[in-house]
């Protein structure tokens, strides 16, 4: 009656085309346009791929699913939902370090955004085409002025808060439906572009010839294992977050996994397909990583017939798949604190919002602060909030361990489903995935010692210190072990 | 430039294997919504099992009697079969001779 109740009140998605532009749009970000190429070409491009691919399909699809059921199982944010499955009490920490940690992503996501913005901006001025124009000079000059960059980053925030002002159904998904397709067509448009230019056919090679000796790394694998998990999102609480505002008869398994993976790397081929045979084409260096988008792209854009409209379409589909990410980073705040406080939505958006802002503003002043955030909490910070989270449902939904996972297959992930998910996803989810994560955590911390000792040591010290303090904290302020709030939840 | 085999054949696995797969996703779900609302337009509610699936169900809850939650999944099974009993027109591909055949637990 209680969950009835919940289900009635709470917003939902006004559609199947919403929920599915939103999920894709949240997890396809600005590390798809340009990480996916950059780790593609330093692994060895084809081999690379084959093996993400086995890997999107065996992991990051179950996982997603996973994380997608745990939100229309429960109806809640990640600090609800986590306290519903696994009790009030230290567990329900695990929601409050998924929260942190994506309040530390959107305060340096936002000055991104803010950049992208910038870029949109000049590409529609023709600044890129320019005769003499220096895609270095005109990046540090942006990048050194800091009330420029302030001012950007304000945009975004405000653009972001604004969105998230009307809802789910008329805020999220009214502007995802035109942006996500609006992404598609313009990153399909400059792919065709990128592939009829002289010399392009030599990114296609490099990109996609399978060479061997990358496939007997062990470095090869761990990339696509951490490319084919979080370049997905998996983990970040927002699968979660959108789950919760599934209506009772949608369906979890197709859209919430395996589409929302597939649509979200389906959109880094369309960048490795857009980027590399232009760079290929002007002669530049493929493995140039972040700066290849904001550096490089903007030097190809100048060499290209037509580079003035290219780059126009280019800069705003990387801001329309920018722009979602960021929407869906800061619903997973909005949504659990609505819950968690005695805050209306509207004055939690009007109160997060500025609080991203303020704690934006170091990055915004300096790219070396977002530099460390973004190693800090991309490379430990995510990796442990998924790992948490993924132990939240593969061992506390569901009362006893191996048994409860197979319930919830079964009762709640195969109701309504448009596909069939057999006994592999509950071994999957609970065997599986942890221990790869945390086997790519340790190779991170251990591979990073090396070359970061301190940032290293730092970041593991500050990750641990917020876990600790959560799962402390709530095991204080919640009386743990009540039964009757434990598994509460489905039905 | 000529690409070599290997290189078109990843090329292609790539593409079947995300945009085809993506894109049937995509189609198959926004189809499944359609009739999912035709029907419960038409009949207000549809079955909320596959056959496959509640098989398996009442497998699972024959074997696993004093699991804590059995009485949910137990209401879940029930629930499925007194909508089948119900409805017209189904959602999965059940046969009439099986929901005839079905029992409550």
């Amino acid at each position: 009656m209680t969950n009835q109740r919940a289900r009635t009140s709470r917003e939902q998605w006004g559609s199947r085309f919403g929920f599915l532009m939103a999920m894709v749009g949240a997890m396809v970000g600005a590390g798809n346009i340009w990480r996916l190429p950059y780790v593609t070409g330093i692994n060895g491009g084809g081999g690379f791929l084959l093996i993400y691919l086995l890997l999107l399909y065996l992991i990051a699809v179950p996982g997603l699913m996973a994380e997608t059921l745990l939100g229309r199982y429960t109806n809640k944010g990640v600090i609800g939902s986590v306290r519903q499955v696994a009790g009030p009490g230290g567990w329900t920490g695990v929601g409050i370090v998924v929260l942190v940690v994506n309040v530390a992503l959107m305060s340096y996501y936002a000055p991104i955004l803010g950049w992208i913005l910038y870029y949109v901006y000049h590409s529609i001025l023709g600044t890129f085409v320019q005769p003499g124009f220096n895609p270095l000079v005109f990046w540090t000059s942006y990048t050194n002025a800091t009330a420029l960059v302030i001012a950007t980053h304000t945009i975004a925030v405000g653009l972001v808060a604004t969105v998230l002002w009307f809802g789910i159904r008329d805020g999220i998904e009214r502007i995802v439906r035109w942006l996500f397709p609006a992404l598609l067509v313009a990153l399909i448009a400059v792919a065709i572009r990128s592939l009829t230019l002289p010399g392009a056919l030599s990114g296609v090679r490099y990109l996609f010839t399978p060479r061997i000796e990358f496939l007997v790394r062990p470095a090869t694998w761990i990339g696509a294992l951490g490319q084919a998990l979080f370049s997905t999102g998996l983990g970040w609480g927002i699968a979660l977050t959108y789950g919760s505002y599934l209506r009772e008869h949608d369906d979890v398994a197709l859209g919430g996994g395996l589409f929302t993976a597939l649509g979200n790397t389906s959109i880094g081929l369309l960048a490795l397909l857009a980027v590399f045979p232009a760079v290929f084409a002007v002669g530049l260096q493929p493995t140039a990583g972040s700066s290849l988008t904001f550096i490089s792209l903007t030097y190809v854009f100048g060499q290209m017939t037509g580079g003035y409209f290219w780059a126009i379409v280019f800069y705003l589909g990387f801001f329309f798949a920018a722009f979602t990410s960021g929407l869906a980073i800061t619903e997973v705040g909005v949504t659990t604190l609505t819950e968690e406080t005695r805050f209306d939505r509207n004055t939690v958006v009007v109160l997060f919002s500025g609080a991203i802002w303020l704690l934006g503003l170091p990055s915004a002043y300096s790219v070396d602060v977002l530099n460390l955030l973004d190693f800090i909490f991309g490379t430990w910070g995510l990796p442990v909030a998924a790992l948490l989270l993924m132990l939240v449902v593969g061992w506390k939904l569901g009362r006893s361990p191996g048994l409860g996972l197979e319930w919830v297959r079964l009762v709640e992930l195969n109701r309504s489903t448009d596909l069939y998910v057999g006994r592999w996803w509950s071994v999957i989810v609970q065997f599986v995935i942890p221990p790869v994560i945390a086997v790519i955590i340790v190779y991170y911390v251990l591979s990073n010692l090396v070359s970061h000792p301190t940032q290293t040591v730092g970041g593991v010290v500050l990750i641990g210190a917020i876990i600790l303090v959560s799962v402390l904290g709530m095991a204080v302020l919640e009386r743990p072990g009540a039964d009757e709030h434990a598994n509460g939840g489905g039905q | 430039m000529v690409l070599p085999a290997s290189t078109i054949a990843v090329l292609l696995i790539t593409m079947v294997a995300l945009w085809g797969v993506g894109g049937w996703a995509l189609v198959r779900s926004l189809g499944d919504e359609e009739r999912k609302l035709e029907l419960l337009e038409r009949q207000e509610t549809f079955d909320t099992y596959s056959p496959r699936v509640l098989s398996e169900l009442r497998e699972w809850i024959n074997s696993h009697p004093d699991h804590p939650r059995v009485d949910d999944a137990t209401t879940a099974y029930n629930d499925c079969v007194d909508r089948l009993t119900r409805i017209e027109e189904t959602f999965y591909d059940w046969d009439e001779t099986t929901v005839d055949d079905l029992e409550r637990l």
